[in-house]
């Protein structure tokens, strides 16, 4: 297992009180439309997030953020408690940002992780030609990963990027674990060959 | 087993160790043969950095969702409560 340039992520936010989430779900369950909005709007900003990872484009990520919300509101009476809240919504967003892929053409997302990464330095103490080599990695591995099918973009976004655990990932995914495992090697290879043994290495 | 057998299963299963997927024997046999092929040894490498750069790529940390992202909620509840379960 390789250790995370982040540390320990926590991938799934802390319900600020179980019991509290309990509550709101039944009110929503029940119509109360606050209760749905206070449910799910602790973990709009990072669905929104995840959408710009899949999507590329703020405007469109922000249009299917607003249908995931509608159909997660329409369906939450069918939301019977097998997997997190959090998993369920998070699904329908995987599911909406594939949807939103297919109706598209297909063409590389604008910006794939987000423009802030791009010619950030990693680090201050970093001299020039590491920093620019750095930022030379960031941005084949942003052009690669826009390159991938939406199932392996999604993989690597979930298990590398958000940094779920396989089990977690292949859940709002919507495969089996070995299903979810298979494409996230498959991306990684691809990713692989798309940016070269030498970039990697050197850039590592 | 050969050595041109050990490669070519050692490649298929780059990503698999560095995810620590495989089971100590494996990992083992995949050890064994990356030491003495410069081509795994370099696609492991590779490949850690890839996963560790991919993890590092966190410039969306503390982006907000768009204020609007509720707005379609309450002109669909209006139409009604959500449907029962078993509708």
């Amino acid at each position: 297992m390789t250790s995370s340039p982040r540390g320990d992520r926590a991938p799934e936010p802390e319900a600020a009180n179980v019991a509290t989430e309990a509550s709101l779900l039944a009110r929503a369950k029940a119509g109360d439309v606050d209760a749905f909005e206070q449910l799910s709007g602790a973990y709009a900003d990072r669905l929104y997030m995840l959408l710009l990872r899949l999507l590329g484009d703020p405007e469109e990520a922000g249009e299917v953020a607003q249908e995931v919300m509608v159909r997660a509101w329409r369906g939450i009476t069918r939301f019977q408690g097998r997997s997190s809240y959090f998993t369920w919504l998070y699904r329908i967003a995987v599911n909406e940002a594939n949807r939103a892929l297919g109706r598209r053409e297909r063409r590389p997302p604008s910006v794939p992780l987000g423009p802030q990464e791009i010619d950030r330095p990693t680090s201050p103490n970093d001299d020039p030609a590491r920093q620019a080599e750095n930022n030379e990695l960031r941005r084949a591995l942003a052009a690669a990963l826009a390159m991938l099918p939406p199932p392996l973009r999604t993989a690597i976004v979930l298990r590398d990027v958000e940094g779920f655990s396989t089990q977690q990932a292949a859940e709002i995914a919507g495969v089996s674990q070995a299903a979810f495992k298979s494409r996230l090697h498959q991306a990684r290879l691809q990713v692989r060959a798309a940016i070269g043994d030498d970039v990697l290495v050197a850039g590592g | 087993m050969g050595y041109a057998d050990d490669h070519q299963w050692s490649q298929r299963h780059l990503s698999h160790y560095v995810e620590g997927d495989l089971s100590h024997r494996a990992r083992r046999r995949l050890d064994r043969h990356a030491r003495d092929c410069a081509d795994c040894g370099r696609g492991l490498r590779a490949l850690r950095a890839l996963v560790y750069a991919i993890q590092g790529l966190d410039g969306l940390a503390g982006v907000r969702a768009p204020a609007t992202i509720f707005d379609r909620v309450r002109p669909a509840a209006a139409g009604g409560p959500p449907a029962p379960q078993n509708a």
